[in-house]
């Protein structure tokens, strides 16, 4: 059995973090989103697998070549939509395959399930479906699926996962797989929903953090690097060699810590927190339920809680990112959201500046004393006095 | 410059070594061919790619045999001058990377005796010489026709009847792979991946046969015993990864390389007598001439001692002796220039110090102190990610002896070439691909980074570039300025940043196209320049880097554009192993 993956696209929903990488490579407890579902194939003996590329497709391919697998590449020159992408894999695929969203979870045991069928595609149950495709069953059958419909009885939502056959490539007449699907249903053909057990997607930058506090539970816990006198570590805990975790520091899991990071002395590191390679944390700082990419530092007397921060963005001394609910006016409609700050790449944030709920862009300064809320400093290499 | 390849094992030999040769296409590619031991010597030789019409190549029998790439010295690239070469009678078959500088005095003489040449090689005495001291054992005429050859070879050879491979070396790169029930050997390390980790180098003066499993070497007629070392390169490594060049592919591994051997470099101490030095000179050919360059600029700066940077090919017209530490630069450890210039430096008795990317390579045994770039494998000839490393290496010195001078800065070059991977050069390659002639101009360190830039954009677009002194513009290339020749400024913050800005001007005056590279929000240059390309902020060490990639993605897009064969430009090869 073949797999394709589909990791074209960029993931405009994700935005300031998808400005430099697809949403497929964005780190969820330190591995990019795209390793999980390669993981679930290869825990399944798939490993004829195709990566579609296209946005940002050097930093996918940088990355499928430090994984030690050979895996094919196709490339989708224009963003067009899913059917499209797998039309530009259509040339690899010669017998039954899997195709999978790469900016999705999913877990080994859902796959094993969907990869005996014939025309079969995971679903599951989801309180808020009308982000995703909605699917009508009937005896076990999918009889129709509508993409993010406004009004919606189902809770029952697709997963983008299926299991098909070469001939399904028949019916990617326009760009989404949506469409194929229910054509290939209207033209009798059976598309069996099969129930996943766990699956996740992040359709906003801030639901991130509940994908982080997941996937954190599927880590092993080591400790390398050199921890400190007096470091308390409780739970599940990662730590990468060649990080130092200074004296009195106190680390709650589930935590993962890349490698060479700086930590402490006397800085709390509690659940649900990723931080990537070389990052910094200095003295007296709290960090929780938060993903911190490659590169980022925070400053000594801060308390960063609920926050996504990009790769290389520097927050200085006394930090406050609060989780706290606020209003986001996105795509013409209000949503109520909860969460302390998604920050982009390369920001600079001053001291004593406070996040709530704030979204802030990419290459951003902000010179500090300030309260930043929602979309005031969203604007990329914005400079916020 | 060639590439030559053996295999004895118990699979067919002809696919293996068509396989092999392709990866060592990079050291040469305008002809190639193999012969195998099956019904006597099966020869198959053509001119040009390896791509093309290879099924009767692929279809020769035999379980042993050697292969060649070729990049042509002596004769014409065609099919008869095409190795392996085989005798007068066809018992034995030869393939050959070097020069062999008495040919012509070889061949009267053997011509004289009889001997019928088929093609105008240096190459082809060497067969006809065994034949003639073959008395059915090949290691045997080795051993009596090697004293009369002069000059530089890595030698393959195979004899009807024979089941072994006869290798011989001198000054050319030669590795033994040693495999389970099979045997290889190559110019490098390439074709052997995918098979086996454990090589053994081939030193000078070596003669070794091959047999499946076993590997027996003499020297001066006397058996040796050399190392088996494990290397650790995986295939996946030298494989180009999805991407459309190896070229592309090198300029994106560039952050995690540098990182890589700096992280590597920092685990030991400089040894303390380089530290101590208080003068250096740094010979080099190529691009890594312009890594001596950079260095040159900081050490001076930073470390306050003079620095005399030499291209390897001049450094013997320079007699005088030196008593400074020489430090030859070579990406592949072979290139001939650096290697003679190092060896004049020995016999001054001046300490020397080689920065390489290969382990094992000539010029670790001919320096006192090696310190490696650890960039892996480069296919790609122009040369990029080792570029990087080169740097990372030297100003890992210059740190080292200014006693920590920049250990920040160079904290902080990863992300810097990150941010500019994710820039695009689109406006800049519109004005370039157009131009017969383009100008980089820089000054300080600069200076240097235009003149790689220049030689990034010669190697591969084939447009003609030339780096430039800013200050030298003046005096004399200014006649060369018109609205056809766009200049690339590196218009960096510091010492020259205000001159830079006053010379674009006067370049702008002319009806100069403007590429200039500076630092992003910079709104005077944005209004001067043409295209700007926004570097990300930082220091004159990370805005070395930064521009750098800009200007090696400049090139490759240009390149791209203008349909060039990338990785593989014409009349250059990777590594210049004769002088």
């Amino acid at each position: 059995m073949q797999a394709v993956i589909l990791a074209a696209g960029e993931g405009k929903r994700v935005r300031p973090l998808t400005r430099n990488r697809p949403k497929a490579l964005i780190p969820v407890a330190n591995a990019p989103i795209l390793d999980y579902p390669i993981r679930a194939l290869l825990e399944n003996g798939v490993r004829d697998i195709i990566v579609v590329v296209g946005y940002r497709q050097e930093h996918v391919l940088r990355h499928l070549n430090r994984m030690d697998l050979p895996v094919s590449v196709a490339v989708q020159k224009k963003q067009l939509g899913t059917a499209d992408a797998l039309k530009c894999a259509r040339d690899l695929i010669k017998e039954d395959f899997l195709v999978l969203p790469g900016d999705n979870y999913i877990d080994g045991r859902s796959i094993r399930r969907v990869a005996g069928e014939v025309n079969a595609m995971l679903v599951k149950q989801h309180p808020y479906p009308s982000n995703f495709g909605v699917v009508t069953m009937e005896d076990g059958n999918i009889t129709g699926i509508t993409e993010k419909p406004e009004k919606t009885e189902s809770f029952t939502i697709s997963t983008g996962i299926a299991a098909l056959t070469p001939d399904f490539l028949d019916f990617l007449d326009s760009n989404d797989l949506t469409d194929a699907y229910n054509e290939m249903i209207r033209q009798g053909g059976t598309l069996r929903a099969i129930p996943a057990d766990d699956w996740q997607d992040a359709v906003y930058p801030w639901d991130l953090l509940q994908m982080n506090r997941r996937l954190l539970e599927t880590i092993p816990g080591s400790i390398a690097g050199t921890v400190g006198r007096d470091v308390v570590v409780s739970g599940l805990v990662q730590v990468g060699k060649g990080t130092t975790i200074g004296p009195h520091t106190v680390i709650q899991g589930p935590v993962i810590i890349g490698e060479e990071c700086e930590i402490g002395p006397h800085c709390c590191i509690m659940s649900g927190t990723s931080i990537g390679d070389r990052v910094k944390i200095e003295p007296f700082t709290c960090v929780a339920e938060s993903i911190l990419m490659k590169d980022a530092a925070a400053g000594s007397h801060s308390r960063i809680d609920g926050a996504v921060i990009g790769e290389g963005s520097r927050l200085a001394d006394h930090t406050t990112v609060l989780s706290s609910p606020t209003l986001l006016e996105i795509e013409g409609a209000l949503m109520k959201v909860s969460f302390g700050a998604v920050i982009g790449d390369q920001v600079h944030g001053g001291p004593f500046t406070v996040y709530e709920g704030a979204i802030v862009g990419n290459n951003v300064r902000i010179n500090g004393n300030i309260r930043i809320r929602g979309l005031s400093a969203a604007t990329d290499s914005a400079l916020v006095i | 410059m060639c590439g030559i390849l053996g295999y004895s094992g118990i699979s067919d030999a002809a696919p293996i070594l068509i396989d092999g040769l392709k990866k060592l296409e990079y050291r040469g590619y305008d002809s190639f061919g193999i012969a195998t031991i099956g019904n006597g010597i099966e020869l198959f030789k053509k001119q040009g790619r390896i791509s093309s019409g290879i099924t009767r190549a692929r279809n020769l029998s035999g379980t042993a045999g050697i292969g060649h790439t070729r990049w042509a010295t002596h004769g014409v690239p065609d099919d008869k001058n095409a190795h392996p070469h085989v005798d007068c009678t066809g018992t034995i078959a030869i393939v050959h990377n070097g020069i062999i500088e008495n040919y012509q005095a070889l061949r009267r003489d053997l011509t004289a005796r009889g001997h019928r040449f088929s093609s105008e090689t240096d190459t082809e005495v060497i067969v006809h010489l065994l034949e003639e001291q073959y008395r059915g054992d090949l290691l045997e005429a080795f051993q009596s026709v090697i004293p009369l050859l002069h000059g530089s070879y890595a030698l393959l050879a195979v004899a009807k009847g024979d089941e072994r491979i006869v290798a011989a070396r001198q000054s050319s790169p030669l590795v033994v792979g040693i495999g389970d029930q099979a045997i290889f050997a190559a110019s490098d390390m390439t074709p052997l991946l995918q098979y086996t980790q454990n090589v053994v180098y081939l030193q000078d003066g070596d003669i070794a046969t091959l047999v499946p499993g076993r590997l027996s070497v003499w020297n001066q007629g006397v058996p040796v015993s050399r190392e088996i070392e494990k290397i650790e390169w995986t295939v996946e490594q030298v494989k180009k990864g999805g991407f459309a060049h190896y070229m592309l592919k090198e300029i994106y591994e560039q952050p995690e390389v540098f990182s890589d051997t700096l992280r590597t470099l920092r685990r030991e101490e400089v040894p303390a007598r380089i530290l101590r030095e208080k003068a250096i000179t740094l010979v080099a050919c190529g691009t890594s001439y312009h890594a001596g360059m950079v260095f040159k600029y900081l050490a001076e700066e930073l470390c306050g001692i003079p620095v005399r940077v030499e291209l390897g090919s001049e450094f013997k017209y320079y007699p005088t002796p030196t008593r400074d530490l020489v430090i030859g630069i070579t990406q592949s450890g072979e290139t001939a220039d650096t290697l003679a210039a190092l060896k004049q430096a020995r016999a001054y008795q001046s300490p020397t110090l080689a920065v390489t990317n290969v382990l094992g390579s000539t010029i670790t045994r001919t320096a006192d102190h090696t310190l490696y770039m650890g960039a892996g494998p480069e296919i790609s000839v122009a040369a990029t990610k080792s570029f990087i490393a080169e740097l990372a290496v030297l100003l890992h010195l210059v740190d080292a002896m200014s006693r920590g001078e920049i250990t920040r800065s160079l904290d902080g070059v990863n992300r810097a070439m990150e941010q500019v991977l994710l820039s695009s050069t689109e406006r800049a390659v519109d004005l370039c691909c157009g131009a017969a002639h383009i100008f980089f101009v820089g000054r300080g360190p600069f200076y240097a980074v235009a003149l790689e830039g220049a030689l990034k954009m010669k190697e591969i677009s084939y447009i003609h570039a030339e780096g430039y002194a800013a200050g030298e513009i003046k005096h004399g290339p200014f006649a060369l300025l018109s609205p056809k020749t766009p200049a690339v400024g590196l218009c960096i913050p510091g010492e020259t940043y205000p001159v830079m800005v006053s010379n674009l001007r006067e370049m702008k005056a002319r009806g100069v196209p403007l590429i200039v590279l500076g630092e992003e929000g910079d709104l005077d240059l944005g209004e001067l320049a043409d295209v700007f390309i926004p570097l990300p902020g930082g220091d004159t060490v990370q805005h070395i880097f930064s521009a750098t990639v800009a200007l090696q993605l400049l090139a490759y897009h240009t390149a791209v554009r203008l349909k060039r064969e990338i990785d593989t430009p014409r009349n250059l090869a990777k590594s210049v192993t004769v002088e």
